[in-house]
């Protein structure tokens, strides 16, 4: 049993029934080497959370799994109430499970519109509605003016927002972060926690979001777990980890 | 210009001006060009052209597998020979039993078999992952194998001498049956294929079908994410691409009354390779274009030196793969861009 911040008022983000994402017992080993062991999470619909550790602590790979890009060696993933542990990565973006990659991923030869289009090709929308769906992707992610460009002339900070308007476009409904501000300026970074705050409200997404800029997840107030050495280290509200001793040793005092 | 009657007049201008600027404004002049050719152009001409326009239609083939889906493929021959095998076989042995016209059932198989065959191997390698070089790999096998069975199976396909089989004939039933002996019947017989076939990819790449087998060549790990299954996407597009193959064998096959292992052979394939390169992949227009013309101009080249033509053609090759990725349709459009952005500065 991983040990858990204990406080009162965790207990309302941490619903049990109607969670969008359930995880037990989750482990990955690479060659002996323990990169994530018996995790236990559990995601309320409609919120986000911020997944932290140092380097080495298997955010990445708890993120794979659950995008269906490793295979676990053991435990269950529950997503709206469907096991989806043995499904493949096309099937679980199918059901609404869309992935951001630590380096863009993007279509970098195709315009901003082409790159959106093809997340709504991903849907089922009906041909008629998609260049309407497009246009409106590209204004949640206010990059409408930039529909005709190649994303090849974008800076890299467009670059992660088009690839959070291609999760959009794609009607994800959990999205998984990974390091959605890397290589942004204090600028980006702080205009990329408003989208993606602004994003799951009005959409009303659920969110995992791993990041290293501890002001950028102190901006998005949202939980947190903290992962050490493939473990669960503790979870709570930001203040309650900042202040977590632990979590000091192990992390926050590297800063 | 005033009123009414310069209205009309400015739209079919804009019309032209639209049309100048796309690829369609230099495929419709070609196309009309190739109708009106027998008019003017030689009896060796008209005999000769349908055979590089259904070289074309195979450079096609690879033009929308490669320059879409960005997948090369050393097995066009094998599908093409594939192709006329099938309708020689058919014409030979009287497939149909004289109910069904023995040379259309042989077009219909020989697009069957073809699309089968690419489906086949397209399904089995592409879900299990196999990739890139591996697939190309894979392709040239199959190359390999079309020849060395087109040779060694000679009872059914006469081996190493080849396959004599007479023209079809366009058999319109109740109203008569036209012979396509004459080189100008088969010549306007064989020229709406790559008209239709140019015109029906162009569609097809704009569909959505077509946008995601450009996805597929941008980042195929990004459409996955994105819930698409790409190995049917590239399954679909193998099949597609060994079908038009199979089809213009099958026309090459009847065309040309004689079939030769070496149609199925990798020396073939790599031709096809260098045509597609040349003429542009990633314009279905630069594809067939390239089929035509490469193949004519080799054919010319072999004429007048016939020891360094090969070479010739390979240096051309590497220059293009070098300095012209977009082979020669990347070239113009860019040309044509810089000149509309400078249009563009000057206005």
């Amino acid at each position: 049993m991983p040990c858990r911040a204990q406080s009162g008022h965790d207990v309302h983000w941490r619903s049990t029934m109607a969670d969008i994402l359930r995880i037990e017992g989750l482990t990955k080993t690479f060659r002996g080497l323990v990169a994530n062991q018996d995790i236990a999470f559990a995601l309320a619909p409609g919120t986000m959370r911020c997944i932290i550790g140092p380097n080495g602590a298997g955010k990445t790979t708890f993120i794979s799994m659950i995008s269906g890009h490793q295979r676990s060696d053991s435990g269950t993933i529950r997503f709206k109430g469907q096991d989806i542990t043995r499904r493949s990565v096309v099937q679980r973006a199918q059901m609404g499970i869309a992935r951001k990659f630590q380096t863009p991923s993007v279509f970098e030869n195709l315009s901003v519109f082409q790159n959106v289009e093809l997340a709504v090709l991903g849907t089922r929308r009906p041909a008629a509605a998609r260049g309407a769906r497009i246009r409106e992707v590209l204004d949640l992610v206010r990059m409408g003016e930039l529909a005709d460009e190649e994303v090849n002339s974008l800076s890299h900070g467009q670059k992660q927002w088009l690839e959070i308007g291609l999760l959009i476009g794609n009607d994800a409904e959990l999205l998984l972060l990974d390091e959605p501000t890397a290589g942004m300026t204090a600028e980006e970074t702080h205009a990329t926690g408003g989208l993606i705050r602004r994003l799951t409200r009005d959409l009303k997404l659920s969110a995992i979001i791993i990041e290293h800029d501890i002001h950028f997840v102190r901006d998005l107030q949202a939980p947190v777990t903290v992962l050490h050495l493939g473990r669960v280290l503790v979870e709570g509200a930001f203040a309650e980890i900042e202040r977590n001793e632990e979590v000091r040793n192990v992390y926050l005092g590297e800063e | 210009m005033t009123g009414a009657g310069g209205q009309p007049r400015r739209a079919s201008l804009v019309l032209l001006k639209r049309l100048a600027g796309s690829e369609s404004g230099i495929a419709i002049p070609v196309f009309v060009f190739l109708a009106a050719l027998p008019l003017f152009g030689s009896g060796y001409t008209v005999f000769i052209l349908p055979q590089y326009m259904l070289y074309g239609v195979l450079a096609l083939s690879l033009g929308l597998f490669w320059g879409f889906a960005g997948i090369l493929s050393f097995g066009q021959s094998a599908f093409f020979a594939l192709g006329a095998y099938t309708i020689g076989l058919s014409m030979k042995l009287g497939w149909g039993g004289g109910i069904v016209d023995s040379g259309y059932l042989g077009l219909i198989l020989a697009v069957t078999f073809a699309a089968a065959l690419a489906a086949v191997v397209g399904f089995f390698l592409f879900s299990v992952g196999i990739r890139d070089t591996y697939f190309v790999i894979i392709t040239i096998e199959l190359s390999i194998i079309a020849q060395q069975v087109a040779i060694t199976q000679s009872q059914i396909t006469g081996g190493g001498n080849g396959m004599f089989i007479d023209r079809m004939a366009l058999n319109l039933g109740p109203i008569g049956s036209y012979s396509l002996e004459g080189d100008l019947a088969i010549y306007y017989f064989v020229l709406p294929f790559p008209v239709i076939i140019y015109f029906a990819l162009r569609w097809l790449v704009g569909s959505k079908f077509g946008k995601v087998l450009i996805g597929i060549r941008e980042n195929e790990d990004r459409l996955l994410s994105l819930g698409l299954n790409t190995s049917l996407y590239k399954t679909a597009a193998f099949a597609l691409s060994g079908a038009l193959a199979g089809l213009a064998g099958a026309l090459y096959a009847t065309h040309a009354s004689f079939i030769a292992p070496s149609l199925g052979g990798v020396l073939f394939s790599t031709e096809v390779v260098v045509w597609v390169a040349i003429g542009g992949r990633t314009s279905l227009l630069g594809a067939l274009l390239g089929g035509i013309l490469v193949a004519w101009i080799s054919t010319y080249l072999s004429a007048i030196t016939p020891e360094y033509w090969q070479l010739v053609l390979g240096v051309l090759f590497v220059v293009v793969i070098v300095y012209f990725k977009g082979g020669v349709a990347g070239a113009v459009s860019r040309a044509i861009r810089a000149r509309r952005a400078l249009a563009l500065n000057d206005g």
